[in-house]
């Protein structure tokens, strides 16, 4: 009978710790649209976030299919994370899915100085123009500060008894952010003043970050595919340029790019602009290294 | 220019010009057909049909935190239509539960909720013109959805109750139309029963379970299980009994999606119906009509899209379905018809050079049919061109 006591004990307790080990106690539940914005929470948060992301590392930003299985990771989250700008314009129908009353949602443009906000009427002539500014900020690294102390600011309201906790993390971030952003200022100082094509209207933080002249893009307008015309009087512009490098995202087609580099011999790059985007890419840092080390190589 | 139509533009240059944050999202949807075939009989036999565009105007925006509310206004071959016009409680209600109420398309099956602009094929699937009419399962009631807790993949439940128009206008007749009188009642006829349709105020149940996988990053699977059930109408029995004249509709849908990037996909989609019905009959020689055993019917369709170079896709499809497409409403007809068939094969090539802004598409339908009694009729074949316009705020595309 005792036996059969103790066993039934030890049953109990091994049950109970098993439940209790699968409980995420004092976690807070994140969401972010993109994996740049997953890696800073994970760097702040560390164990005490429970996080994930809607966007793959190589998925275009722009366009994601709205997919029950996102309202899923939705529906139980504490925080959702957003560029903004415009940027992720399926973010809403993910919200309205998840049925979420409790989702706090925050926009991590809120402290960024934008660029590239049109003036006048924005319409459909003029491309995917994003009419509240450009969204991509997070490729200029100083901007990924700004978003670390959004990030902090609403763990800290969220789970104010990791306070410590999550304060020292993002020192711990921001100092060696630091580093790197002196060590890829160094990188790039030598390419100041060069001129550079892009693919895609995603690098105005990037170029003016660092000094880069943009000579042009290879789409004609943003997100418009690019044409026959349209490359022909990019052919031109290199010339007189004098750019070398076509830097483009990996999730793009380099097909047009291609034939340009073929005609005027210019080097296309092709970077991620996410984490994970690339094998071996799997947090911000890296990424940036990885973009910075390939075009101040090559310019 | 009709009235109408000038309505329709003043309230539409009104809403252009009092735009600002606040207001909903308007879009309008335009879709040009151009048709031939080479059909023996038909007026367009080696000739281009231009057929007259329509339009489709979509309003949508919050009512407030918890609420939205749509309306999608339609000119259709010369006239406008309140296509849909509901409300949704997205959140806040018990259960997680979410509510629309008002008239919109069924959520039975998976084509039936996507607009036929978002279709990557040109024409509507044989079995859904069939069994949910050439508009589509349309109807007024409210649907509640709810989330099933199951942690490792995505599943709902939606149950609706609605007025059942849709139903009624496919298969049965229109309301006290069809109205017998007693003497005209036949005697000895042992195997039916004969009777009068009446009106009947009775509601129609429709219900979905679905359940999404992530099978990979890339790759996605939804199934879905439909059914539906009501009453056409009320038969007037000789013994003076009211009957029911019922209808039951079971589906099944699949989809599977694998998009490794931007550039290309992979669809494949089926769905499947089963119908089963009471019918009526009509006597010969005499003008009125029996309750006749019910009939137990199918149809559905499996198709794929390839997309590829990001602007270019094409695709096939199979039909087949009980009952003759393009017959006229009858007793013994589309959805009544429980002995002849369409089969139809159908294929697309389709080209959207920026984005949902422009849509061409190529597609050829070849129609085969097999008449109960040996009838021959020759296999129609009908070539479209197909051009869609998108102007204005468009959504993702939910899977």
């Amino acid at each position: 009978m005792d036996k059969e006591k103790i066993k039934m004990k030890n049953i109990l307790v091994i049950l109970l710790l098993l439940v209790f080990t699968s409980m995420n106690f004092g976690q807070v539940k994140v969401v972010a649209t993109t994996s740049v914005i997953y890696d800073l929470v994970k760097e702040i948060g560390k164990d005490k976030v429970e996080a994930d992301y809607i966007c793959r590392g190589d998925q275009d930003p722009h366009y994601v299919e709205i997919l029950p299985s996102y309202m899923l990771k939705l529906r139980k989250a504490e925080l959702f994370f957003k560029i903004g700008l415009g940027l992720e314009i399926w973010a809403q129908q993910l919200i309205d899915g998840s049925r979420n009353d409790n989702l706090k949602i925050i926009d991590l443009s809120n402290g960024i100085e934008k660029k590239e906000i049109p003036a006048g009427k924005v319409d459909a002539s003029q491309g995917d123009i994003h009419p509240y500014g450009n969204p991509h900020y997070w490729l200029d690294p100083y901007n990924a500060k700004i978003m670390a102390a959004e990030i902090l600011e609403a763990l800290l309201a969220k789970s104010p008894e990791n306070s410590e906790y999550f304060k020292k993390n993002y020192q711990n971030y921001i100092s060696t952010l630091d580093k790197k952003l002196i060590e890829w200022n160094s990188k790039m100082k030598k390419a100041e003043g060069r001129s550079i094509v892009f693919f895609h209207a995603s690098w105005i933080y990037f170029a003016e970050r660092y000094g880069l002249k943009i000579s042009g893009y290879v789409e004609p307008k943003p997100g418009i595919p690019p044409t026959p015309s349209h490359n022909a009087e990019l052919y031109n512009i290199i010339k007189k340029s004098g750019a070398n490098v076509i830097v483009m995202e990996n999730y793009y087609s380099d097909k047009a790019p291609n034939q340009i580099a073929s005609q005027t011999g210019i080097k296309v790059i092709k970077v991620p602009i996410a984490v994970f985007g690339m094998e071996g890419i799997d947090s911000y840092i890296k990424m940036m290294d990885y973009i910075i080390n390939n075009i101040s190589g090559n310019l | 220019m009709s009235k109408q139509t000038a309505v329709f533009l003043l309230l539409l240059f009104n809403i252009n010009f009092a735009q600002s944050n606040v207001n909903p999202d308007i879009s309008l949807i335009g879709t040009f057909n151009t048709t031939t075939n080479f059909n023996e009989g038909s007026p367009y036999k080696g000739k281009i049909n231009f057929e007259d565009p329509s339009l489709e105007m979509f309003i949508n925006g919050y009512l407030n935190p918890y609420a939205k509310a749509s309306a999608n206004i339609a000119y259709h071959e010369g006239s406008f239509a309140a296509e849909e016009i509901y409300f949704e409680i997205l959140r806040g209600l018990p259960l997680d539960m979410q509510l629309k109420g008002g008239k919109h398309l069924l959520g039975f099956g998976k084509i039936n909720t996507v607009h036929g602009h978002a279709w990557p094929f040109t024409e509507r699937p044989l079995a859904h013109r069939i069994y949910f009419g050439e508009e589509g399962l349309n109807d007024i009631g409210f649907n509640l959805s709810f989330i099933l807790p199951t942690e490792n993949f995505f599943s709902s439940f939606d149950i609706g109750l609605y007025k059942g128009d849709s139903f009624r206008g496919i298969g049965g007749h229109e309301h006290g139309q069809e109205e017998i009188h007693e003497d005209e009642i036949h005697e000895g006829e042992e195997a039916h029963e004969e009777f009068e349709l009446n009106e009947t105020n009775s509601p129609v149940i429709s219900a979905r379970l679905g359940a999404f996988f992530g099978l990979s990053d890339y790759s996605n699977l939804e199934i879905g299980l439909n059914g539906a059930a009501g009453t056409l109408g009320k038969a007037g029995l000789d013994n003076g009994l009211i009957k029911n004249v019922n209808f039951i509709y079971g589906g099944i849908d699949f989809k599977y999606k694998y998009k490794p990037d931007t550039y290309k996909s992979l669809t494949i989609q089926t769905e499947a119906l089963l119908n089963h019905r009471d019918i009526i009959n009509e006597l010969e020689g005499a003008e009125h009509f029996v309750l006749g055993d019910a009939i137990n019917t199918y149809g559905g369709f499996i198709f794929f899209d390839y997309q590829f170079n990001k602007v270019f896709s094409f695709g096939l499809k199979y039909d087949f379905t009980y009952g003759i497409i393009g017959s006229e409403r009858g007793i013994n007809s589309l959805a009544n018809d429980a002995g002849n068939k369409t089969s139809g094969i159908s294929g697309w090539f389709g080209y959207y050079p920026v984005e949902e802004t422009l849509a061409i598409r190529i597609g050829a339908e070849r129609l085969m049919f097999d008449y109960e009694d040996g009838t021959i009729r020759d296999d129609e074949t009908m070539f479209k061109m197909q051009m869609i316009f998108s102007l204005g705020p468009h959504k993702a595309h939910p899977f």
